[in-house]
């Protein structure tokens, strides 16, 4: 299937199990359009990839998908219901992400940074928390039990206790992508998951992401790695200036003339704009 | 900057480490000796220092300090360290040496205030002086070692079990002294030895060995904190007036830890605290039996007490759910606020601007005593020989209170919900991307901090038998944040110190009234300069504040694998 989407208004045919669907989303911040008019679907399990230039708008339609940035136009469903602009309730609803900078809870350790993202999950409440029931033991013993069963599946069981700022960093990015999954995600939106990492760390990075997607997970990767990408997705999709230039297979876009353009042509200063919008709308979000 | 040439520096420390031990070995015995040489002309300087052989109680403290010195340099000379514990002797050695020189000072400078000059400072007292600053000087000289790992090490249950028994009992004995001494001058000495002690033992490491037993042993260390503070009214041989003192501070303590669930355990500034204080204590006055109560309704005081908590906490939701969308200076600007609007409105419900609830600035006096299941608080009891008075049978019920309040503190913290707190104070963005109700949590926080100080403003009401609005100034919000910023924020022990040393200090140091402002300032600059986690930190409060501290991070990081948790509310 390829659809080319460079054409606004005209989106793919829902055929009932894309679990994502972003139809014609739009993001101005003042003069400047960071995201326009962009449709995305992604299928149940399916490994989706979205890459483009510096300053192509790819983290700012990420924040416009989880609910931090309420998108000037357009529409979000995730699993057949349009999803709210709120950050939590997104989670709620089973997508959830990593941050393209590691926004780990740095002085916790790493099963309590998982277990926080188990809070969604769990009702333990104040009177339950203060009475100390049954329930509560409970609770507690399932979280911390799921938390470590997290960490082994990306395989940081033997570090469970190290304060999350003393990871390797391949690790923190790991400790990440387990906070996320423990939210019991049907989506999970990873933000560049390899930048920094080395050719080693990368590969890891690669096989953990298929193990995610066997256990039945859809996941969106954003990248710059193009070889780590075309490796790792069912379909791309490249952003060029806020705007879908191509959607297809990894080599239907690979060989496509205009990508290979798009990362060279790029105007400096327009992306260096954008950035500086995005960092400010990040800050004021 | 201006580089200032270093006296001390490690390859003159390497050559003169040595000679550096003799030195404070030596100094420590000469400041030994100067114990039993008067050091005051007049009997009436501090507790009497004037006889020759006599030492007095303040003198053979410092006849401790400086045995303290000389034994623990000998210490580091002659004992090898065993495996991987290692103790601390000369990171001891100095703070000792230090304390003594420190609390030298403070005892010549006591002499010389109360006297009249320092020409009433005997030859014993700089006999004293001489010695501790040669201790001083020889410590400088020698090389540090390396951290204590004290903390590592175990004993057999039950000499654990029994040191407990010991320090509690060490510690009821030490308040009792502290309280019954009279003289401004010897209680800020006593103070400054204490302070030494606390110094030298966790440099040596003796305060982790003591932190692990207490986590090992943390049912027995309660269960003694509470016989010991339940012991203390019969140490007071009838007279309640340090147990009026005693009194203040649990009720101040309180209060102090529930806003330590908002500032210290949610990470929220809030300077208006002392309005829900305020809200329980009016709610316990307007439905108590006074004459000026102005309500009908006198429900017993369980209710009543119930009563005032759900009133601070429904005000606590008012003022939370459209202030806490604003963070930071932001917050505090408006809850500081929020405490003023409090204190005029219950001046402006006297009947002439309002409604007449509160009687205006005259509030509700005569506040009848409290009587439960037949128990009248207001009234003497005799037990086991000792006459309890008012202030103690309200000591009794507080110290119910401060356990009720205690454990609603460290069980949240320590739950799902205590997580959260942590998660939203490290990265409140992050949080939220997570699922975590953050708007909830923090409306939570403040809810369950006003519901604590609703409580303890009922009982506050009975015991300080009228309730008016200027109770309730702002600065005892400051006072209560003050608290918390200096024994250490979200920790239990960390309240109770800052809450006793800032109600204790006010009361025995009547002398400095007119400067207790200035020095509170001083105190809280200094403590944001060298120790800006507070006396008695959570570690993960300590990790936060010392972002760049490697070297902390990792020996905490040590310690966490070992236990497996991070000290949280650090009992």
């Amino acid at each position: 299937m390829t659809t080319t989407v460079d054409v606004p208004g005209v989106s793919a045919p829902d055929d009932g199990s894309a679990i994502l669907v972003a139809e014609d989303v739009t993001m101005r911040f003042g003069g400047l359009v960071a995201v326009d008019s962009v449709d995305l679907r992604v299928n149940e399990g399916e490994i989706m990839g979205l890459i483009g230039p510096n300053g192509a708008g790819k983290t700012t339609f990420f924040n416009c998908l989880t609910g931090l940035y309420l998108p000037t136009s357009g529409r979000v469903v995730f699993n057949g219901a349009v999803l709210p602009p709120k950050p939590r309730k997104v989670v709620i609803a089973g997508m959830a992400r990593t941050f393209q900078n590691i926004r780990l809870f740095a002085n916790m350790t790493a099963v309590e940074n998982v277990m926080v993202g188990r809070y969604c999950r769990t009702n333990t409440g104040p009177l339950t928390s203060i009475l100390r029931g049954p329930k509560f033991h409970r609770d507690e013993k399932a979280t911390a039990a799921r938390a470590h069963e997290l960490l082994d599946f990306v395989g940081l069981g033997s570090t469970a206790d190290s304060l999350a700022r003393h990871l390797a960093y391949g690790d923190q990015r790991r400790l990440e992508i387990a906070r996320a999954l423990a939210t019991n995600p049907k989506l999970l939106l990873l933000d560049e998951p390899t930048a920094g990492m080395n050719p080693q760390e990368t590969r890891q990075a690669e096989e953990l992401i298929f193990k995610i997607r066997d256990e039945g997970l859809a996941v969106v990767v954003i990248e710059h790695d193009m070889r780590f990408i075309f490796n790792l997705c069912d379909r791309v999709l490249c952003l060029v200036q806020g705007r879908a230039l191509i959607e297809g297979t990894p080599g239907e876009v690979q060989s496509d003339p205009r990508v290979i353009e798009a990362y060279i042509g790029t105007g400096p200063e327009d992306a260096a704009e954008l950035e500086q919008f995005e960092e400010e709308g990040q800050d004021n979000a | 900057m201006i580089t200032v040439p270093r006296l001390v520096t490690p390859e003159r420390q390497q050559r003169s480490d040595p000679a550096g031990g003799w030195v404070a070995i030596a100094g420590g015995v000469i400041l030994a000796a100067s114990a039993f040489l008067p050091w005051a002309y007049s009997f009436k300087a501090l507790d009497g220092m004037t006889l020759l052989g006599f030492p007095s109680p303040l003198q053979y403290l410092g006849l401790v300090l400086g045995l303290l010195v000389a034994g623990l340099v000998v210490c580091s000379r002659r004992i090898k360290p065993k495996g991987k514990i290692r103790v601390g002797w000369v990171r001891g050695a100095k703070a000792a040496a230090t304390g003594a020189l420190v609390y030298i000072a403070i005892i010549i400078l006591s002499i010389a205030v109360e006297l009249g000059g320092l020409i009433n400072v005997v030859y014993g007292g700089w006999v004293a002086l001489l010695g501790a600053a040669i201790a001083f000087a020889g410590t400088r000289l020698m090389i540090m070692d390396k951290p204590a790992t004290l903390a590592q090490a175990q004993l057999r249950p039950t000499l654990e079990i029994l040191l407990v028994a010991v320090v509690m009992g060490a510690a009821l004995f030490a308040t009792a002294f502290a309280l019954n001494i009279d003289d401004g001058g010897a209680f800020v000495s006593f103070i400054a030895f204490l302070g030494a002690f606390v110094a030298v033992l966790f440099r040596v490491g003796a305060m982790g060995f003591l932190s692990g037993v207490s986590q090992r042993h943390r049912k027995v260390l309660i269960l003694a904190a509470f016989v010991v503070a339940f012991l203390f009214p019969f140490t007071q041989g009838g007279s309640d007036a340090n147990m009026s003192i005693a009194t203040q501070v649990i009720i101040f303590a309180a209060a102090a830890m529930g806003l330590n669930i908002t500032v210290g355990l949610a990470g929220l500034l809030d300077l208006g605290y002392i309005a829900f204080l305020g809200a329980g204590a009016f709610t316990a006055a307007v439905l108590s039996r006074s004459a000026f109560a102005t309500a009908d309704i006198h429900p017993p005081f369980i209710v009543v007490v119930l009563i005032a908590g759900a009133v601070s906490a429904t005000l606590g939701l008012i003022i939370g759910s459209p202030t806490l969308r604003v963070s930071g200076d932001y917050l505090a600007i408006v809850t500081l606020a929020f405490g003023e609007i409090f204190r005029i409105t219950m001046i402006n419900l006297d009947g002439e601007a309002g409604p007449n609830i509160t009687h205006g600035s005259n509030g509700i006096p005569a506040i009848p005593d409290l009587t439960l299941f037949g128990f009248d608080f207001g009234r003497p009891h005799i037990v086991l020989g000792i006459q309890l008075g008012r202030f103690s049978n309200y000591y009794f019920l507080l110290l119910v209170l401060i356990a009720f309040v205690i454990l609603v503190f460290v069980r949240l913290n320590n739950s799902r919900i205590g997580r959260g707190w942590v998660a939203i104070r490290e990265d409140e963005k992050a949080a939220e991307a997570m699922g975590v109700n953050v708007f909830g949590l923090k409306l939570f926080a403040f809810a369950s901090g006003a519901f604590l100080a609703g409580i303890a403003g009922a009982v506050k009401a009975h015991q300080d038998i009228s309730v008016t609005p200027d109770q309730f100034i702002f600065l005892e919000s400051a006072f209560l944040l003050a608290a918390i910023v200096l024994g250490g924020m979200g920790t239990v022990l960390g309240v109770l110190v800052g809450a006793t040393l800032l109600k204790l200090l006010p009361e025995k140091l009547r002398f400095v009234s007119d400067y207790r402002l200035m020095i509170f300032a001083l105190l809280l600059i200094l403590m944001m300069r060298f120790r800006p986690e507070g006396l008695i930190p959570s570690q993960r409060r300590q990790l936060e504040f010392h972002e760049e501290d490697e070297e902390l991070a990792e020996r905490i990081d040590e310690e966490v694998e070992q236990t497996g948790a991070l000290k949280g509310a650090g009992l």
